[in-house]
């Protein structure tokens, strides 16, 4: 009779055993999982910002109110259109 | 004996009124008031938080990027809570490029806040860092920040958008929040968890303008140059696509260089470049004849109730036809025809090009211009508007009304968006030409191209705007500007308006200068035309087919066909995409019962009518009733169920 109810006692603390850390692998895995998440949005957010900023850089550098300064600083100018050649495309040949 | 049983008996019945006591408390506490305690529990342990969606970017046509939603930080520092203050203070310093001297003399008090904002980039090093807490948001970056800034627009100080296509398009661009859940520790900090979430924040939409980054560079460039050179007021440059409507530049400037919103709100008297309208009037009621001529008057015309004179009459012929009272821009030529239209008829050929209504282009608090009915005209009217005076119109609505020539007679619906994707990448709208009404009939607009071709071609008033290789079709027009006491001396708008090229025009182009100091429309607003087309033909620019004003063919096309698509044919749109309205005058209202005001009044302005709203809401009917057919130009009044206002 005293084995068996120890028997049922050791089942049942080692069921309750085996779920709570069930659950706390669970839990840990979700906080582990929520940290990466967020250091993944902020790795991300850092590559909108940076790529915001280059778009700037780059906006800036290519608009006309730099670079016609810089080329004619140069010797460069803007051509007329009498120096301008647009091609026509000739159709293509049948094969 | 009987004593000691007695204070047995005692002990036990305190112990058990004590037991009981404490069992009806647990009762209490569990089952009566168990529900209150738990959410109490629930609220101190956690906390419902609000997730802010991304605002849809904007981006011109070919995607170049012009407003976007980037994530920004403040930080805060807790003295108390640094591990190593020697070591952390300078970490904090460099990376958010701030004096470690003032970080050390701020933060003398417990707790530091800086609102920055400070980008993702700076504070990465930072996060986790004991005693360091960061705070994310979002805002909206401007990679060119003054790259059309009326148009596009910016937020108010309460981070809500307050002018421009970000408010027109906030309920597009705006997406909706987020909520969750978060766990709390004991002193209030948000615990890494991985969060309830009670609803996915919903991304804006993205939305594509029409807008051509290269064209509106060019655009915003040379006119900020020719204020500067010309000691200009301010000044407006339109670029509109006639075959779609698609507006493909837009700048206005002010002489202290700031952008304004001018082409869309700020209205002028047209003056010469109004002639056209008139000269189109005649054309669809056939009253005048290719060879019909009138005589010049040498310059001076005297009329009862005024006097019309005509500028340089020594460079005009002394008797003129129509085409060439348009190719040398003559008041009385121009005048003498218009006097065989009937006053209704030249109204409604005016409105019909879009005059004294809004465009409903995708703007917010566009000016409708000024058409006065024929019932309020005076004696001197017909012939004030013949020459573009005594009506308003913004530099959009002119564009608007040229483009009717290019195209063949129609009016489109001017528009700035072009493409709505939303969270997905789904295309939610997709921007097809808006045919408003004919105007005229194909072969008037033809005949009026034809006169233009003369205002650039030698003798004509806009030589300084040709081009040399490519045709170019226009109207100078220099009009007397108005201020607060009339007429202002010596002060004009000088204005160009231009069908580039000639044929089969792919831009119209409306130059418009303020008191320039460089005199007549032909000596400012048409070279400043030239330049910019000679800058539009030079650029990379999507916004141009090149293959038709092509005057040399490549070398046979016998080797291997390009990839990068330099072999392929742009530009091929179904023209017209939908059956137009025809040119009868007289139109049947359409039923708007039902209808947001807004809506109804767009689909009236569509049909042709002036609007005259009373109250707000929903419409419950319109004067004259849905149903009756009506001119072109009638005022309808729609009513509405909430009675309000004048």
């Amino acid at each position: 009779m005293a084995p068996r109810g120890r028997f049922w006692l050791i089942l049942w603390l080692g069921f309750a055993l085996g779920v709570l850390a069930w659950v706390n692998a669970r839990q840990t895995a979700s906080v582990m999982l929520a940290r990466d998440v967020r250091e993944a949005r902020t790795a991300r957010a850092a590559a909108e910002s940076e790529r915001a900023t280059l778009q700037r850089r780059l906006r800036t550098a290519g608009s006309r109110e730099v670079l016609i300064p810089r080329a004619e600083a140069q010797g460069l100018r803007l051509p007329a259109d009498t120096e301008m050649v647009t091609l026509r495309r000739a159709p293509a040949r049948r094969r | 004996m009987a004593r000691a049983e007695k204070r047995l008996w005692v002990v036990g019945a305190s112990l058990a009124v004590g037991f009981s006591a404490l069992v009806l408390r647990a009762a209490q506490i569990q089952l009566l008031n168990g529900g209150a305690y738990a959410a109490r529990a629930e609220a101190q342990r956690t906390d419902s938080i609000a997730l802010p969606a991304r605002r849809g970017a904007i981006s011109d046509r070919t995607g170049v990027p012009l407003a976007t939603t980037i994530e920004i930080y403040h930080v805060g520092v807790d003295r108390g809570e640094l591990r190593d203050p020697g070591s952390d203070i300078p970490l904090i310093a460099r990376q958010l490029g701030l004096s470690e001297r003032e970080i050390r003399r701020r933060l003398r008090r417990k707790y530091l806040h800086l609102e920055g904002p400070f980008m993702a980039a700076q504070v990465l090093p930072l996060r986790g860092h004991p005693g360091v807490y960061l705070t994310s948001d979002l805002i909206r970056s401007y990679p060119d920040p003054d790259f059309a800034r009326a148009v596009i627009g910016r937020p108010s100080e309460g981070g809500r958008p307050s002018s421009g296509l970000e408010r027109e398009l906030d309920s597009l661009l705006a997406g909706a929040p987020g909520q969750a859940v978060v766990i709390k520790d004991g002193r209030g900090r948000e615990l890494e968890s991985p969060g309830r979430l009670q609803q996915f924040p919903v991304p804006g939409h993205d939305v594509m303008l029409t807008l051509d980054a290269t064209l509106q560079d060019i655009a915003e460039t040379a006119l900020s140059e020719a204020i500067d050179r010309l000691r200009a007021d301010g000044g407006d440059v339109v670029m509109l696509d006639p075959r779609t409507g698609e507006v493909l530049a837009l700048a206005s400037r002010s002489a202290r260089g700031a952008s304004t919103t001018n082409a869309f709100t700020s209205v002028f008297e047209p003056g010469s470049t109004a002639k056209v309208f008139a000269a189109a009037a005649l054309l669809e009621a056939d009253l005048v004849a290719p060879a019909d001529s009138v005589w010049g008057e040498r310059g001076t015309w005297v009329l009862k109730h005024r006097t019309i004179h005509d500028e340089h009459p020594e460079d005009m012929p002394a008797w003129m036809t129509l085409a060439d009272a348009i190719a040398v821009s003559s008041n009385i030529g121009t005048v003498k025809f218009a006097e065989r239209l009937a006053p209704p008829q030249q109204y409604r050929m005016l409105r019909a090009f879009g005059l004294g209504a809004p465009t409903s282009v995708e703007f917010p608090a566009e000016s409708r211009g000024l058409l006065p009915q024929p019932d309020r005209w005076s004696g001197t009217t017909a012939q004030s508007l013949a020459i573009g005076y005594e009506l308003a119109v913004t530099p959009l609505q002119l564009a608007q009304a040229y483009a009717v020539i290019a195209n063949g007679g129609l009016l489109l619906r001017p528009a700035l968006v072009k493409q709505v994707r939303d969270a997905r990448n789904r295309i939610v709208y997709e921007h097809r030409p808006e045919p408003v009404r004919r105007v005229v009939r194909l072969d008037v607009a033809r005949s009026l191209s034809a006169m233009l071709r003369g205002v650039v071609a030698e003798g004509g008033t806009g030589t300084s705007a040709a081009l040399r290789t490519v045709e170019l079709a226009g109207k100078t027009g220099t009009a007397r500007r108005v201020g607060p006491d009339g007429y202002e001396p010596g002060e004009h708008t000088a204005v160009f308006a231009a069908l580039f090229p000639a044929d089969d025009p792919q831009l119209v182009t409306v130059v418009k200068l303020d008191s320039p100091r460089g005199g007549y429309a032909a000596l400012t607003a048409a070279p400043l035309t030239r330049r910019m087309l000679e800058q539009a033909l030079a650029a990379r620019s999507e916004g141009l087919d090149r293959g038709p004003m092509a005057r040399e063919t490549s070398a046979p096309a016998s080797g291997p066909r390009r990839r990068d698509g330099g072999d392929r044919t742009r530009h091929v749109v179904a023209w017209p995409p939908t059956p137009v309205a025809d040119s009868t005058p007289a139109r049947r209202i359409p039923d708007v019962s039902g209808l947001p005001l807004r809506e109804a009044v767009g689909r009236l302005h569509r049909v042709g009518f002036q609007v005259r709203t009373v109250g707000l809401g929903k419409v419950i009917g319109t004067t004259p009733a849905a149903g009756n057919s009506a001119a072109t130009g009638t005022v309808v009044t729609v009513r509405t169920a909430t009675r309000g206002g004048p």
